[in-house]
């Protein structure tokens, strides 16, 4: 567990809008093996081609005319109950008089063709506490050619710590997330929702960085709490982060308002420079009515645990994705399916071609402008997705 | 010479501040900032300060009133300072992920949250020391190119000078960033500034842009040179390439064109040259264009003693051998009036006219053999040229021929002129048309005019297109005046006259005394008896040039066919003029006929 994913709603207020048209193929030909085709045109042709190992047979489902859209759309996370880790011997294996269990591993990687970089990932479980992963990416145009970042994961439910290590300058860090309330590795009573008033977990992490080439670092730290799925009213998560060397602190609070609506509000603020930021964001689900999908339902029959899930809300169609900073940019999201194609749509306000379009979309944020009378935004971005 | 670089006129200008700082503005936000700098960057302030730069001239390649190339060492250590405004990213993190690719990004929390600060950073104590090369063309206004890094040092101030890391760092990345400006951008400025200084179609385009457009789009084919000029050449005669333009002028193509070459004087010149190519007497004259001829005398002028511009390789040949007499006088203040220009001669004229002038002028302008040094041999006919004429020098130097009489073809033409002369006119045409020339005005002058203007006269007719009248008249003296003219050889000229005087000079004792037979007595006897009038050595060169050099067949054929006219004529000439210039001659021995190709 990444303890930086669970504060940031990256989901609902930085989502990426997509870039001009991007479709891409993929299947999954063995439980083991997955491949994906990826051809997007922005301007100039681009595409990838990616390749995905797992020695742990994936069973999900895999084909895009059936798979739910929750599973691939994120929005409000719900936090489930830490889970007790599993002991060390239950992974065991013997056979005649042998261990011959082995560790999961997972091998990732992908190549983008006309500018010839390569990313790599190789993700090995080492004990059932503990994980590691390493990324890499070689490309010509980075400094010395490529990068690699290395992580240890630890998780033992109580609290979890991630070791970094970065080979660009050298940037060593380490983060940790330390959950308030029961230990899951003790046996505990049963929580009784009815008696608090917020049945949910308080957490507190930090993260320390240093570079050891630039001789610079980085230090935050924050606080979460969040409801739990036992709690009876309406699914809440609040976080409070701060940066104490550059002053910058930042807000959240994130309402699961109904079954298809989530609100999500961020207050950044600089002491320092006094700069701050207000984003406001929602995401709204459109449901089919449970009557409706009487035709669909014989393709669903394979799968029962997919509309059991909310079986009498009914399957979801599409989700929208909305938001609003102080500046007046807004960003708009629409992904849905159409037929056997799973579709992204979103407009776009610069066609300036960024150099990752989606993380430096994530910064600017801001997918049209309502300042920019008259031609508020100037494409539209559409990703389609095919999968077997 | 002396130069005068005025430091603080450049000051005293308050729009040249605001331009300076915008273009500097826009040059510094140009090139792709580094990560850590978030903002544009302003120039608050910039003050060039009170102490000019010290600059050392190193060579001088080429020298004109419109143009100047030439090198120099500069040294500077004076109190500039300059001011920037800007907002950087104070945390070093967040600088450090944005440039990383996202897949290996540890995808910190909040530890790479930014924080931008706004900064202020003074240059100041700015140490130069560069070798420039400086070229500045009336046309193409200023370039300097900086030969080696020029920056040596200079001081860093910043809102950051307490912590030594940020210093540090900020002294580093602005000396960078400064260098790559110098080598970069500012002669990119500097020729912009210069291109508004000086080309006033460059500015008045820059100002009405969008007329300029709008009239292209409803006047179409009507105005050929909204549209870039098809045929234009530049100063050395080669033909303009647009594309290689472009960068520089920094503006659309058709602009261009017209920042090049003014359109109303484009017409006249080309009107200036179909004079030349019929019998009609009208010139136009061309507003706002500077004969050199003119500056020239003007200049003369104020000194009169060194002014009259004299090709010492000339001048030396004949100084020696026409101590004798020099038998015009040439007032220096007339010439400054109107100087008929004469394009075709020109080339030769230079030369010669700068020879003009009496020993002691020939001293003066030593220093300008420096112009000369730059050979260029590409036309064989020069060669075979230079042939004849050192020959017929040779004779007119043995008949103790005054020097004074070559200023006859001293010519000073409108330098556009000049230019197309070396492109178009092609060796085998120019007799050609000569020759007319000459036909019709010995037809009108020789009657008319008296013995010695006679004689001059015809030679100037020839080649000048302008003021006939005023020519006719002219008294010798007068006739100096225009060969003042030299002074403003065209670049592309003096590429190619020195050939010329060099092969004068060293051919002069060879080709005449050992290799060559004399010159056929006809035009030998022509060039010698006739006088110091051109028309008159015309024929010889081209005959001398005929046996003597190879070539086309056609060239040679038509050669062949205008040579023998031309000694006819030459003949009937002499015949009739020999009773005139008999008297006259001792004063005025005959010039050494000059071709000018």
């Amino acid at each position: 567990m990444v303890h930086a994913k669970l504060f940031s709603f990256k989901d609902i207020l930085d989502f990426p809008t997509p870039w001009g048209l991007r479709l891409s193929v993929s299947s999954l030909s063995s439980p083991n093996l997955a491949t994906s085709y990826d051809l997007g045109s922005i301007g100039a042709v681009d595409g990838s081609l990616s390749y995905l190992y797992s020695s742990l047979p994936l069973e999900t489902i895999s084909k895009s005319a059936e798979i739910d859209l929750r599973d691939v759309v994120q929005g409000y996370r719900h936090l489930q109950e830490l889970r007790r880790p599993d002991e060390r011997r239950w992974w065991e294996v013997w056979r005649g008089g042998r261990r011959i269990d082995q560790r999961d591993t997972m091998l990732y990687g992908r190549m983008f063709l006309p500018r010839s970089s390569v990313e790599a990932m190789y993700v090995r479980r080492l004990s059932p506490t503990g994980q590691v992963k390493v990324f890499c990416v070689s490309d010509v145009r980075l400094k010395n050619g490529g990068t690699v970042l290395a992580l240890y994961q630890r998780d033992v439910g109580k609290y979890s710590t991630e070791l970094v290590y970065s080979t660009d300058e050298a940037l060593a860090g380490i983060r940790g997330l330390y959950n308030f309330g029961p230990d899951p590795r003790k046996d505990n009573p049963l929580p009784n929702p009815s008696v608090e008033r917020f049945y949910g977990r308080f957490s507190a992490g930090a993260e320390l960085y240093y570079g050891a080439m630039n001789k610079s670092g980085g230090v935050s730290t924050g606080v979460r709490f969040t409801t739990l799925p036992a709690h009876n009213g309406i699914p809440l998560t609040t976080t409070l982060t701060i940066n104490p060397l550059m002053g910058s602190l930042s807000a959240t609070y994130a309402v699961k308002a109904g079954d298809s609506l989530a609100l999500c509000s961020r207050f950044d603020f600089n002491v320092y420079s006094y700069e701050s930021d207000l984003v406001v964001g929602c995401e709204l689900w459109r449901r089919r009515r449970p009557t409706a999908p009487v035709t669909a339902e014989p393709s669903h029959s394979g799968n029962a645990d997919a509309p059991q899930h909310h079986g009498g809300v009914g399957e979801t169609a599409g989700i929208l994705k909305a938001r609003l900073n102080q500046n007046g940019s807004i960003g708009l999201l629409w992904e849905g399916r159409i037929k056997e194609l799973l579709f992204c749509l979103g407009p776009r306000a610069t066609s300036i071609i960024p150099h990752q379009p989606r993380e430096s979309n994530v910064k600017t944020g801001s997918s049209f402008d309502l300042r920019r009378q008259g031609q508020p935004f100037r494409a539209i971005g559409v990703e389609l997705q095919y999968s077997s | 010479m002396a130069f005068n670089f005025n430091w603080s006129p450049l000051t005293a200008d308050s729009l040249f501040y605001a331009r300076a700082k915008e273009l500097l503005t826009t040059a510094l936000n140009k090139s792709p900032k580094p990560p850590i700098i978030v903002d544009d960057i302003l120039v608050n302030e910039l003050n060039l300060g009170s102490i000019p730069p010290e600059l050392e001239i190193l060579e001088i390649g080429d020298l004109a009133e419109d143009r100047f190339r030439g090198i120099f060492k500069m040294c500077y250590s004076g109190d500039a300072f300059l001011t920037l405004k800007t907002r950087v990213q104070a945390n070093p993190l967040n600088t450090y992920l944005s440039t990383k690719p996202s897949f290996t990004s540890p995808q910190p929390l909040a530890a790479s949250s930014g924080l931008t600060i706004p900064l202020q950073i003074t240059l100041s104590e700015i140490k130069l020391s560069a070798f420039i090369i400086l070229v500045f063309s009336k046309q193409k206004g200023v370039t300097l190119v900086f030969r080696n890094d020029p920056l040596e040092s200079l001081k860093v101030s910043s809102t950051f000078d307490s912590i030594p890391f940020v210093r540090d760092y900020l002294q580093n990345e602005i000396e960078g960033q400064l260098r790559l400006l110098l080598m970069e951008e500012v002669p990119a400025i500097i020729h912009r500034l210069s291109l508004r200084l000086w080309v006033p179609e460059y500015r008045a385009h820059g100002d009405e842009k969008e007329n300029v457009m709008g009239a292209l789009d409803g006047r179409g084919p009507i105005d050929p040179l909204v549209a870039p000029p098809q045929g234009a050449v530049d100063s050395s005669g080669n033909p303009v390439d647009m594309a290689g333009i472009s960068p520089l002028s920094l503006d659309t193509i058709s602009s261009d064109g017209q920042a090049l070459f003014s359109q109303k004087n484009l017409l006249r010149l080309a009107a200036l040259m179909d004079r030349q190519r019929s019998l009609s007497l009208f010139t136009p004259s061309i507003e706002g264009a500077v004969f050199r001829a003119w500056a020239r005398a003007s200049e003369r002028g104020d000194a009169p003693g060194s002014n009259t511009p004299v090709t010492p390789t000339l001048s030396r040949t004949h100084s020696t051998v026409s101590s004798t007499s020099t038998i015009y006088t040439f007032p220096d203040a007339s010439g400054s009036s109107n100087l008929p220009s004469r394009p075709y001669l020109m080339g030769l004229g230079s030369t010669t006219g700068l020879s003009m002038g009496s020993n002691r002028h020939s001293r003066a302008h030593t220093g300008r053999k420096k112009k000369t040094r730059v050979v260029n041999l590409r036309r064989g006919n020069i060669s075979s040229d230079t042939k004849s004429v050192s020959e017929e020098s040779t004779t007119s130097t043995t008949s103790s021929v005054p020097p004074s009489i070559k200023i006859n073809e001293t010519v000073s033409p409108p330098k556009i002129l000049e230019e197309k002369d070396d492109g178009i006119v092609t060796p085998p045409r120019s007799p050609n048309s000569r020759v007319k020339f000459r036909d019709h005005q010995d037809g009108i002058d020789l009657g008319g005019s008296p013995p010695k203007s006679l004689s001059l006269t015809p030679a100037r007719r020839t080649d000048s297109t302008r003021k006939v009248t005023d020519v006719g008249t002219q008294t010798p003296p007068e006739l100096v005046l225009s060969k003042t003219g030299p002074s403003s050889i065209s670049g592309a000229e003096k590429l190619r006259h020195p050939p010329f005087h060099l092969s004068h000079e060293t051919h002069h004792p060879n080709s005449y005394l050992q290799e060559k037979p004399p010159p056929p007595s006809s035009s030998a006897s022509s060039t010698f008896t006739t006088s110091p009038s051109l028309n008159l050595h015309y024929p010889t060169p081209l005959l001398q040039s005929l046996e003597t050099t190879p070539v086309g067949i056609l060239e040679r054929a038509l050669m062949m066919k205008m040579a023998g006219e031309i000694a006819r004529r030459s003949q009937d000439e002499k015949s009739m003029e020999n009773g005139f210039w008999a008297g006259s001659e001792r004063d005025y021995p005959p010039p050494p006929a000059y071709e000018s190709r």
